[in-house]
């Protein structure tokens, strides 16, 4: 390229808008979930600590879940499939070579990914409902054969099955510094802080960019020298890794994973919170995993059927859906209006 | 240069270009035609999202048939579309720093491409705006801007001015005579502007039917009255 003359460019007139610097977001995003975990810590205990400690986890899913809506527009139901995925990978190596617990953490989500970017392939052709429905059947079919296998615990052998009397089950233990349900339930919001960070490095970079220009076009993101192919399998491995985590969470939370705990329906549920928390912002996931997590465990401790959480859902989607944005998104314009309000007062 | 010879696209029983042959030198070059006369095809053939059934393609003597889309911007190859796609949720800077993530060499030169891109097209001042926050005028600006990171051989504009006012056609007429020399680079421009056309291009093709209408300096090809019958409707 040649050198350009910058006296011949064509100038605006319009300033610059003072827009929120990623070192801003990064301290938001830390103030906010540390305050709020802080607060969950402090204030429950036994059955609601153990509850948000699994909302967490969902926040997890909802934030796979949403990267690959959000990013590029395809509906993935299998979401809590391949929690389980994650989960089954980590109680195995757990039970098989003892690895710290990290590293068992890191095995559920490097297993979810791989597992993740497979049944990503069909998305490769497809979008939207055609998606939507095989993912969806690839759900019941985990289901299926985590029921048919009994799903594996700490049995011996490499499928790890226990006896029927469940006498030879061995339990995961969870790391000596978050052994207690306080201490298990801010690790886990550090690693949920982790991963959320990973998330938005990824969106505000070379993978982010190139997913947003795949959503808004695929022949033009192809002229820009994008591989379609390659940056939609990145998104998938990165969904299932996270997806995978949260299983490997859960697995460390209760010791083990059961077969009934995997149904398909909670893939739909995990969408229903990426729309309802909203999925452009990272807040939309965490609320979002919060509130599918919070409203069965509020129904349950009320004594009322679970199955009214549908309902609630169902009517919370038809005032979020009236915008993309979601509770999320809604909050953090209200943020951003605030911070650029007070950044305008103080510049006066 | 641009160099086709025997070109033919199918569709089924509809031949949008047929036997099509041209040569495109000068540095800014003009393809006109009345709707469906083949333009955007043309463009889709040159970019390698329609396979011909006939013909060949030479971009400075390499040639691009065989060549998949991707590798063809590897070559220098940059294109915008007729509907502008500019990325509601990624700044002015991000939406060019996004092709620079896969064609540039490595990341300074790529932060060095889009600064100068970004000054070029004039919107220097407005690169942390979101997509969705910049006009009409300032997404064309950036759709241009992001065709010129990766040294550019050759830019196909589809219809850069469709929307645009008298003063920023003007504006974008300005900018638009600057790409060759600036980043040496040839310009292939569709627009049905036809005085946009006559003040920027030097030479022009005329397409009817998938067919060559005719081939010159851009003056004497609009006052051909065959053109002028086909295209603008009037002796």
């Amino acid at each position: 390229m040649t050198e350009v003359s910058k006296t011949e460019a064509i100038p605006f007139v319009a300033p610059a808008r003072a827009e929120i610097t990623p070192a801003i977001r990064a301290v938001a995003i830390v103030a906010a979930v540390g305050v709020v975990s802080a607060a969950i810590a402090l204030s429950c205990g036994g059955y609601w600590l153990s509850n948000f400690t699994q909302a967490y986890c969902m926040t997890l899913a909802v934030l796979g879940c949403a990267l690959l809506y959000g990013q590029l527009g395809l509906v993935s139901l299998c979401q809590w499939a391949l929690v389980g995925a994650g989960g089954w990978v980590s109680l195995r190596v757990y039970h098989t070579i003892h690895p710290p617990f990290l590293v068992t953490i890191l095995a559920g989500g490097v297993g979810a990914s791989v597992i993740g970017m497979i049944w990503g392939l069909p998305a490769l052709r497809m979008r939207g409902l055609y998606l939507a429905l095989v993912t969806l059947m690839l759900a019941g079919a985990f289901q299926t054969l985590v029921t048919v296998t009994s799903f594996p615990v700490g049995g011996p052998g490499f499928l790890g099955q226990v006896g029927a009397s469940g006498n030879d089950r061995m339990m995961m233990a969870r790391p000596v510094f978050a052994s207690s349900d306080t201490e298990y339930f801010l690790f886990v919001a550090g690693v949920t802080l982790l991963c959320i960070f990973l998330v938005e490095a990824h969106r505000r970079s070379k993978p982010g960019r190139a997913w947003a220009l795949i959503r808004k076009n695929e022949q033009m993101a192809i002229a820009a020298g994008v591989r379609i192919v390659f940056y939609k399998a990145w998104a998938f491995a990165l969904s299932g890794f996270l997806a995978g985590v949260a299983g490997a969470l859960l697995a460390g939370l209760f010791g083990q994973l059961d077969a009934s705990a995997f149904p398909p329906t909670s893939s739909i549920v995990i969408f229903i919170g990426t729309l309802l928390g909203g999925y452009e912002v990272w807040l939309g996931a965490f609320l979002g995993g919060i509130l599918t997590r919070f409203v069965p465990a509020l129904l349950i401790d009320l004594n009322v059927n679970t199955n009214v959480g549908f309902m609630i859902f169902g009517a919370a989607l038809l005032f979020a859906l009236r915008d993309s944005l979601g509770i999320g998104g809604q909050l953090a314009m209200l943020a951003e209006r605030l911070y650029k309000q007070f950044r305008g007062q103080r510049a006066l | 240069m641009i160099k086709i010879d025997a070109l033919t696209v199918r569709f089924g029983g509809i031949k949008p270009l047929d036997e099509l042959a041209a040569e495109f030198v000068a540095p800014i070059c003009g393809l006109i035609g009345p709707n469906g006369a083949g333009k955007t095809t043309l463009l889709n053939v040159l970019s390698g999202f329609v396979t011909p059934i006939k013909g060949t393609i030479l971009l400075n003597e390499t040639s691009l048939l065989g060549l998949s889309p991707r590798r063809r911007v590897g070559i220098g190859l940059r294109r915008t579309f007729q509907q502008e796609l500019v990325v509601d949720e990624l700044t002015a800077v991000e939406n060019i720093q996004a092709i620079a993530d896969h064609v540039s060499a490595d990341r300074a030169s790529a932060r060095r491409q889009v600064g100068l891109a970004l000054d070029f097209v004039g919107l220097g001042p407005r690169r942390n705006t979101l997509g969705r926050r910049l006009n009409l005028f300032e997404r064309r600006m950036v759709e241009i801007g992001k065709t010129l990171i990766g040294q550019p051989r050759a830019i196909l504009l589809d219809e850069p001015g469709a929307g645009l006012n008298e003063e920023e056609t003007d504006r974008l007429r300005r900018l638009l005579v600057k790409i060759p020399s600036a980043f040496d680079s040839q310009l292939v421009l569709i627009d049905h502007d036809a005085d946009l056309i006559a003040s920027v291009c030097i030479e022009t093709l005329v397409l009817d039917f998938g067919k060559r209408l005719a081939m010159g300096p851009t003056r004497a090809v609009l006052n051909d009255p065959v053109v002028r019958r086909a295209y603008l409707g009037r002796e």
